[in-house]
């Protein structure tokens, strides 16, 4: 249904502009997508209040929810710069968000929402000149959720942006620095039935969550692909 | 491809308007005619029509296909139009002056013909909404004596006749009934002088249906009376009802009413040429649902069905009828279902739909509304109307916001609705919301549904966080004198529990009066939500020992070193001065406190800390060394869920989140969490005020609803893996038979179909089978323990450990006309029975596939019982699953 207004679920002009994939790609990958990039964030808006306002248009009992949230931080400081990635484990609920959460309020600044090809390394990071995002660069206005533009901060906020400073100080570059969320449910039992080909006694039990550990582990690495 | 267009000025465009998202490009001309058809109307749409009449007759050569493509859309696209689009047909049926070839039919009734086919197709996708708005245009048409009445008579019956398929599905029969009941209200005038017993025919069809649907409406009003097996509600009505009441009203004044209920602007034409015979709609059935089979039962019970039952529709009423419409009036029920359409059909964009919400008076008849303020009066109000736009469409959205068991769309739509229309027009909406969040609120203490209330919580907080929260919250002071767990102190409670998620305390804090800032008044936590780190304190028994672990963590030392080190630690403990204690939970507490105190500054940081250590999660799991490995040790699991509710006592959204996690993780299951949620759920994060025998309050169904939907959800993901693997191999067999048949030297391939396929499974359906099996299991156990938990908390036996003592007496008239003088247990009791109603209805089709275990299970000790409370808790389960009558 959209012959007489347009659904606010369409891929917008965003995109990341160092992705090296082809724009055919990239709308088939979007056409699937379960990631959002959410813009326009104040720089004290914390990951639970993400997570409060976006898990509402989480489906669990379609095997939806939030998958992970990916808080893009400023290069240098380490510290938040504005934007995030929410990855949902369903396509319909990305959809949902771009529909009803896209251009409301969330800690009091209008966010925006748009369909994501999917986190890759490197991307929580901001990529202007001086580690923040490249719009912060330019922006002329005074913006106290984002930095004001100077060191002046409200006085209410003084005592989270002393929270935010730290809260991401051991963020970590490189492979596995970011958590995957847990994937699809995976039988266990299986592995415990191999290993009941002779009597249990208390020390196997090291082996056998070695094995089922390995799987695991591999699992998430794959994800991360 | 959208036929909106930019600009034009009459439109407010926000900055975050940014939908640059398309970029039509060359336009034909019968394009162009398409988009003219679509957007009858933008000025005025009467002025209009012949205008636009003479544009489709100029367009040669005719392309009827088009044209009715274009009524199409415009019909079932935009329902407000169908009185004009049945004008503009209606036009188009005349012939042209001058035209020298009157032989062969007019270019309308070309266009209906194949506007009927369109119809058709309709109809045979169950596409309901359409196929329900075709037959509005239909209607309209009949009046307009283009389509001959008995036509029109023979397609309601056909939808009446649904009503009476065996075992036919509520969700069904009312879309049916709809369709039936709407053609009727629209087409009645004409319909009735052809044949009152006809008109009488099919609102008794539907009225026998109505009929049997009472218990189902018991279980799902939204204002209740557990003691009361009446129906009707004041405030409120069930969409039904309020449609067969307004038949009977116009059916009374023989269709007097519809002119004054629906525009018709046709009515004003001469009529037509009567040489002209009226289409006759060629006869149709309403094709059966389609019921996938996919033959994946587990057991010997019934396969776990998928879709969600349908329920009978209760619209709140927020407003007297001087000042919203009564939906059991034909004009009434006219305009909630106009608006109802429109908030359905523009689901897809909000703001449209906003902007459309507010626009609609100009498609309804003058006088229906108050004009805007500010606007010329020069239109008499209706008698008996001159409702407030504003107002009737709120009441309209928190109406269907609160549909039970669920609304249609999710919530977080219609709490953005609402928001678009606010900022739309402040001045006139925002004072309705504020009414409609009082009306809402005193309702809290005259039964509103818990899970209403719930709704209500949510809408307010998301709602305010769009509005810099300014809510005068001081003229809810007074009811701070209510009792503690009073639906009003909890909703003001909740209400900013939710605000705070949404922003932070201080921020909150700041916008209450004092009185509800005080901690003896138990509104607003007393401190930020923060992480409670039980062995922080150097004074804290076990400090050395956390430190030592907390260290490991740090230093991010291997999980089998972790595990190591709390096994030594364990000794330790052992052979120390106390050394009875139960040194396992302590063990287990220390690491999984560590643990989560690692993941404290974030989600994020969470995920990273469960995913390090997941090794050592499972080890903890399974009650460490003395395993029985598999699922893990059930007592060892609800350890774990313990230390993380104490751990985030201070912040109940992050022990929703670490539960939720543990489950994605499979640290647990979702079992365990509801097991664990009807013994301690009613400790977390409360002050010991509110504490009281076992219940179950929002908070505890959330951490319930969480896992069950977890449960579901996998069954979910389960099934359609193996239905896709299914096909694959179908696929995969269909080919290789295909390419047999192919091949020239396998003359005999036909002889031999069977052998040539062999039925040996893909060994990953077969995992995917053997994932199912396990996942449906451990569905029907949580619906099971869950469903234990109710009957143990409402119904418990005096042997029964914390049970609560009032379970009995909310449930009875006496009791709830006493409830001024309830106290807390009184009221979590009402409120745990409330969320019984909830799992009932919310899960009916999963109970109904387990019924038969389930029955056994929970209410076979009743047998023969005369307590009240065994009967209610059976009563409403069988109306859940459908076995009352």
């Amino acid at each position: 249904m959209a012959h007489v207004v347009t659904p606010l679920d369409q891929p917008s002009n965003y995109k990341d502009s160092q992705s090296r994939v082809d724009r055919q790609r990239q709308n088939d990958l979007l056409s699937k997508s379960t990631t959002l990039y959410i813009g326009n964030l104040s720089f004290y808006t914390t990951e639970e209040q993400i997570y409060e306002l976006f898990t509402k248009c989480g489906s669990p009992d379609d095997g939806g929810g939030i998958k992970r949230i990916i808080m893009g931080l400023d290069r240098n400081t380490r510290t938040p710069c504005g934007f995030c990635f929410v990855e949902y484990y369903t396509h319909a609920e990305a959809l949902a968000s771009m529909r009803y959460v896209s251009g409301t309020k969330l800690d009091e600044r209008i966010i925006r929402c748009d369909l994501d090809l999917g986190y890759k390394e490197g991307r929580q990071f901001g990529r202007g000149k001086s580690g923040g995002q490249v719009r912060d660069e330019h922006r002329q206005d005074y913006d106290p959720g984002r930095g004001g533009w100077g060191a002046q901060a409200q006085r209410l906020e003084i005592e989270r942006r002393r929270e935010v400073e730290e809260r991401y100080a051991d963020a970590q570059e490189g492979p596995g620095a970011v958590a995957g969320g847990g994937g699809d449910w995976k039988e266990a039992e299986g592995v415990q039935a191999e290993g009941k080909k002779r009597g249990r006694s208390p020390e196997d039990e090291g082996d056998n969550t070695r094995m089922v550990r390995t799987r695991l582990d591999e699992d998430i690495e794959a994800e991360r692909m | 491809m959208s036929y909106e267009r930019r600009g034009g000025g009459n439109r407010r465009r926000h900055r975050d308007d940014y939908d640059d998202r398309r970029r039509d490009s060359y336009e034909t001309p019968d394009d162009k005619l398409k988009i003219a058809i679509i957007k009858l109307g933008e000025v005025d749409p009467v002025e209009e029509l012949p205008r636009l009449q003479k544009q489709i007759r100029d367009l040669v050569p005719v392309n009827v296909a088009n044209i009715s493509e274009a009524f199409r859309i415009g019909v079932t696209e935009q329902p407000y139009k169908i009185p004009y689009y049945a004008a503009l047909l209606r036009l188009l049926h005349d012939r042209p002056e001058g035209e020298v070839d009157s032989e062969g039919p007019s270019l309308g009734r070309q266009v209906l013909e194949d506007f009927w086919k369109g119809f058709q197709a309709y109809l045979d996708k169950l596409a309901w909404r359409e196929t329900r708005l075709c037959i509005h245009f239909f209607a309209h048409l009949t009046v307009a004596h283009l389509i001959s009445p008995e036509s029109l008579f023979a397609l309601l019956q056909a939808f009446t006749a649904v009503l009476d398929e065996f075992g036919v599905s509520h969700g069904r029969a009312k879309r049916a009934a709809m369709c039936a009941a709407e053609g009727l209200m629209i087409g009645g005038p004409t319909l009735k002088l052809h044949s009152s017993s006809g008109v009488a025919d099919i609102m008794n069809a539907i009225q026998a249906f109505n009929d049997t649907t009472i218990s189902a409406k018991w279980l799902v009003q939204p204002i209740i009376k557990i003691f009361s097996d009446v129906v009707k509600i004041e405030n409120g009505d069930e969409l039904l009802d309020t449609m067969l009441y307004a038949l009977e009203t116009l059916n009374d004044s023989d269709f007097a009413q519809t002119a004054t209920s629906f525009p018709q602007p046709y009515a004003s034409y001469i009529d037509p040429d009567p040489s002209i015979t009226p289409f006759n709609i060629p006869s149709v059935l309403v094709p059966p649902e389609i019921i996938e089979l996919d033959g994946l039962s587990t057991d010997s019970e019934e396969e776990a069905q998928v879709k969600k039952d349908e329920w009978p529709e209760y619209f709140l009423r927020l407003f007297d009828n001087e000042v919203t419409p009564d939906p059991n009036t034909p004009a009434g029920y006219a305009v909630r279902s106009a608006l109802l359409d429109t908030l359905d059909i523009f689901e897809v964009n909000r703001k449209e739909c906003a902007r459309l919400l507010l626009e609609y008076p100009k498609w309804n008849l003058p006088g229906t509304f108050k004009p805007k303020p500010g606007a010329p009066v020069d239109i008499e109000p209706a008698p008996g109307k001159d409702w407030q736009l504003e107002s009737t469409i709120i009441e309209t959205i928190i109406g269907a916001l609160l549909i039970l068991p669920e609304s249609s769309h999710k919530s977080v739509y219609y709490i953005s609705l609402i928001t678009e229309l606010c900022k739309l027009s402040p001045s006139t909406v925002g004072p309705a919301v504020g009414k409609s969040i009082r009306k809402l609120y005193g309702s809290l203490s005259e039964g509103l549904d818990v899970e209403a209330a719930r709704r209500f919580a949510e809408w307010f907080a998301v709602h305010m966080s769009n509005f810099g929260f300014q809510w005068v919250w001081k003229e809810w002071v007074p009811d701070l004198a209510l009792t503690v767990q009073h639906p009003r102190r909890a909703f003001m409670r909740r209400a900013l529990e939710f605000e705070i998620r949404l922003s932070y305390h201080d921020r909150i804090l700041k916008t209450l009066p004092e009185a509800m800032q005080a901690p003896d008044a138990f509104t607003i936590a007393e401190q930020a939500p923060g992480p409670n780190f039980e062995y922080d304190d150097p004074a804290s028994p076990h400090h050395d020992a956390a430190q030592s672990v907390l260290n490991l963590f740090r230093g991010r030392a291997k999980a089998d070193d972790v595990i190591s080190h709390l096994d030594s630690l364990k000794t330790t403990l052992e052979t120390s001065d106390e050394g009875h204690i139960n040194v396992d939970a302590i063990v287990r507490s220390i690491a999984v406190q560590s643990l989560l105190h690692i993941g404290s500054r974030s989600f994020s940081h969470l995920l990273n800390a469960i995913e390090r250590y997941l090794p050592l999660l499972r080890n903890l799991a399974s009650g460490g060394a003395s395993s029985t490995g598999g699922s893990g040790n059930a007592e060892a699991k609800a350890g774990i869920l313990t230390e993380a509710a104490a751990f985030w006592k201070l912040n109940r959204q992050m022990v929703g989140i670490v539960f939720d996690k543990l489950m994605q993780y499979q640290i647990v299951d979702p079992t365990d969490v509801v097991t664990w949620t009807f013994i301690n759920g009613s400790t977390v994060g409360q002050p010991s005020e509110l504490a009281g025998p076992l219940s179950l309050s929002a908070f505890e169904w959330d951490l319930m609803r969480g896992a069950l939907d977890k449960a579901n959800g996998r069954v979910m993901i389960a099934r359609r893996k193996v239905a896709a693997l299914r096909k694959e191999d179908d696929d995969t067999r269909a080919r290789a038979k295909a390419r047999a048949n192919d091949n020239p030297m396998e003359v005999d391939a036909d002889a031999k179909p069977e052998e040539e396929t062999p039925v040996v499974d893909n060994p990953a359906l077969t995992t995917a089978l053997k994932a199912f099996t396990s996942l449906t299991r451990e569905q029907k156990a949580a619906l099971s323990r869950t469903l234990e938990g109710f009957v143990s908390s409402l119904a418990p036996a005096a042997t029964d450990s914390n049970p609560n003592p009032h379970s009995r007496t909310v449930i009875t008239e006496q009791g709830w006309n006493n409830r001024a003088n309830w106290g807390k247990d009184e009221w979590n009791a009402w409120e745990t029975w409330g969320w019984y109603r909830q799992f009932c209805r919310a899960y009916s089709p999963y109970l109904r596939s387990y019924s038969t275990t389930l029955t056994t299970v929970s209410f076979a000790r009743f047998q023969g019982s005369i307590d009240p409370a065994a009967e209610l808790l059976q009563k409403t389960f069988n109306v859940a699953i459908g076995q009352d009558v």
